[in-house]
């Protein structure tokens, strides 16, 4: 009986309880409408079970870059969406990292197919430096479907996370000093390529 | 020496109730502003009362099916909503930090922050602030949990800039670019 | 364009009555200051409990703050008067130095366990400093403050901090090399 009635009363302060686990840096930045517009993105996602760290930071960043209102209610929601995208391509066993991972790189434009395909190329490895890098090239110039095709090469060429982040630091060097985008990122991948490959390549894209 | 303070300089995992206790400290104490008076008024005080076992029972099965459903819906909210802050944060036990370096070369900047998604994108977080080492070169080495990162600096409270050594994240949210920074465990 | 709320904004909204705003300013400066009461008075829970100190303090005081755009160095100044008092009220006897919180720091950290007894060996050489001079070397070389920073934030002249600095460094040297050489 008395169980019952501590449950009760928990239920009913409970709301209150929910409202003041918000993120408190949420409430000191934004203005009541957006926070409760956010507020309800954030909830939808944690109810759909994707990691809402990455939501909060949005609109933080917008707050922090003085967004008006409306960009970042947006912005939270497009990041949402993107995030449910992104599990459902790479599973539900999918990290944070790799989720906030694929869903920067579908904002560059990569396509759903070529998400999944990245994530299969990479087998039991995490997708996130693969993803990192692929939206790095697009970032930096380079066409997709070329950024799409190395990255593919390097994650079926079982290449470390080390190596890839070195591939990624040499092809902007080479960028900088004036090399093609597409090329620099060719080049460099056919060379990790030809050094990691053991005797039997890999059949061509 | 320099190899004693770096060592010193590592951050120092705060107990997860920390703020907690700051905060129930703070909030015991008398509020300011000219409402404070009237939120002491009004502020509920911890009362104890006792139920007779005859209202306890009508109550608990007034209520007791819809209580057992909201407790468990608002536990894991309450339990949900604290772990984003705890990997937000990334001060806490929950994440390993690593010390990174940022770097940047900005010779006529009288102030450069690093902003992200490690410090909430904070331009005022003491731990982030960049030193000028001279010669327009800008440096902080802080803690950032193990993971994937968005960051920028920011230049005299006003400009951000992009880090031109990392990797880059474009965003069609705010039509802005940042930067990416993968933590990894240190071996 | 405002990046993010100043101090001065946080601070202001605090004294208009938002006492959970101050919350911001908890999260802002409570690692680096948890570090130096860390290092100052040799073990976790002294810390925390004089850093939380501080902040009631500063919470309670926050009217008289003169100039909330630096609240960050008024809470410091707060900081470290609390840790001087816990040290002075433990006396003179050996600071309590709890193998648990280097356990802790080893775990957060993914430490070796080579780096994690040399990391052990600083914090014990430290808890031989004597306390002005402590004080003196982790606000020069752990929170990388300048001399006229520091006398502004202890009260004590540039001539003597950098006495207590070298003596410190002096001090620190022997001791670890006396570890090295056992």
């Amino acid at each position: 009986m008395r169980a019952l009635l501590v449950l009760a009363l928990l239920a009913g302060v409970t709301p209150l309880r929910t409202l003041r686990a918000q993120d408190p840096r949420l409430a000191a930045r934004l203005d009541k409408a957006t926070l409760t517009a956010v507020s309800a993105v954030i909830d939808s996602a944690r109810v759909a079970k994707l990691p809402t760290a990455p939501l909060v930071d949005k609109a933080l960043e917008g707050a922090a870059r003085g967004s008006e209102s409306g960009r970042i209610v947006n912005a939270v929601h497009q990041l949402s969406a993107r995030m449910a995208t992104s599990r459902g391509v790479l599973g539900a066993s999918a990290s944070a990292d790799e989720i906030k991972s694929a869903a920067a790189a579908l904002d560059a434009g990569v396509g759903e197919r070529d998400l999944a395909r990245v994530h299969a190329a990479c087998g039991k490895r995490p997708v996130t430096m693969s993803l990192a890098v692929l939206t790095d090239l697009i970032g930096r110039n380079v066409p997709i479907p070329t950024a799409t095709n190395v990255v593919l090469q390097l994650a079926r060429s079982s290449i470390s996370d080390s190596e890839l982040a070195l591939f990624q630091r040499n092809v902007r060097a080479d960028i900088d000093r004036g090399a093609d985008p597409g090329v620099a990122a060719t080049t460099r991948a056919r060379g990790l390529v030809v050094r990691t490959t053991p005797a039997s390549p890999k059949p061509a894209e | 020496m320099k190899n004693i303070a770096r060592e010193l300089r590592a951050p120092v995992p705060v107990s997860e109730s920390f703020d907690a206790r700051v905060m129930d400290a703070v909030r015991s104490m008398p509020r300011y502003g000219r409402l404070g008076l009237w939120s002491r008024l009004t502020t509920p005080r911890r009362r104890t009362f006792t139920i007779t076992p005859l209202t306890l029972g009508l109550i608990a099965a007034g209520i007791g099916v819809f209580a057992l459903l909201g407790a468990a819906h608002a536990y894991v909210d309450v339990n949900r909503a604290a772990k984003p802050i705890v990997a937000a944060l990334g001060s806490k036990k929950a994440e390993p930090a690593q010390r990174v370096q940022f770097v940047l070369v900005a010779p006529d900047a009288k102030k450069v922050a690093v902003v992200g998604d490690f410090n909430g994108w904070d331009s005022r977080h003491a731990q982030y602030q960049a030193q000028h080492r001279g010669g327009g070169v800008w440096s902080v080495t802080a803690p950032v949990p193990v993971g994937h990162h968005r960051y920028s600096f920011v230049v005299d409270d006003s400009v951000w800039v992009v880090d031109p050594s990392a990797p880059r994240l474009v965003d069609s949210d705010y039509g802005v670019a940042n930067s990416a920074l993968l933590v990894e465990h240190q071996q | 364009m405002e990046v993010a709320s100043s101090d001065a904004v946080i601070v202001a909204r605090v004294l208009r009555g938002d006492v959970e705003a101050f919350r911001v300013l908890v999260d802002r400066y409570r690692d680096r200051y948890a570090r130096f009461a860390f290092h100052m008075l040799g073990n976790r829970e002294d810390a925390e409990e004089a850093l939380q100190d501080a902040f009631t303090r500063a919470y309670r005081s926050l009217a008289r703050c003169e100039d909330p755009e630096r609240f960050g160095a008024w809470l410091f100044r707060i900081l470290v008067n609390r840790c001087r008092t816990a040290g002075a009220r433990r006396g003179r006897r050996q600071r309590t130095f709890v193998s648990d919180d280097m356990a802790l720091l080893a775990a957060a950290h993914d430490h070796p366990a080579d780096r994690t007894a040399w990391r052990e060996e600083i914090e014990r050489a430290l808890t031989r400093l004597r306390p002005e001079q402590r004080e003196a070397f982790l606000l020069k070389y752990v929170e990388d403050m300048g001399y006229d920073e520091m006398s502004q934030l202890t009260g004590v002249g540039v001539s003597a901090l950098k006495m207590r600095v070298m003596r410190a460094c002096d001090r620190l040297r022997e001791l670890l090399s006396e570890v090295h050489s056992a």
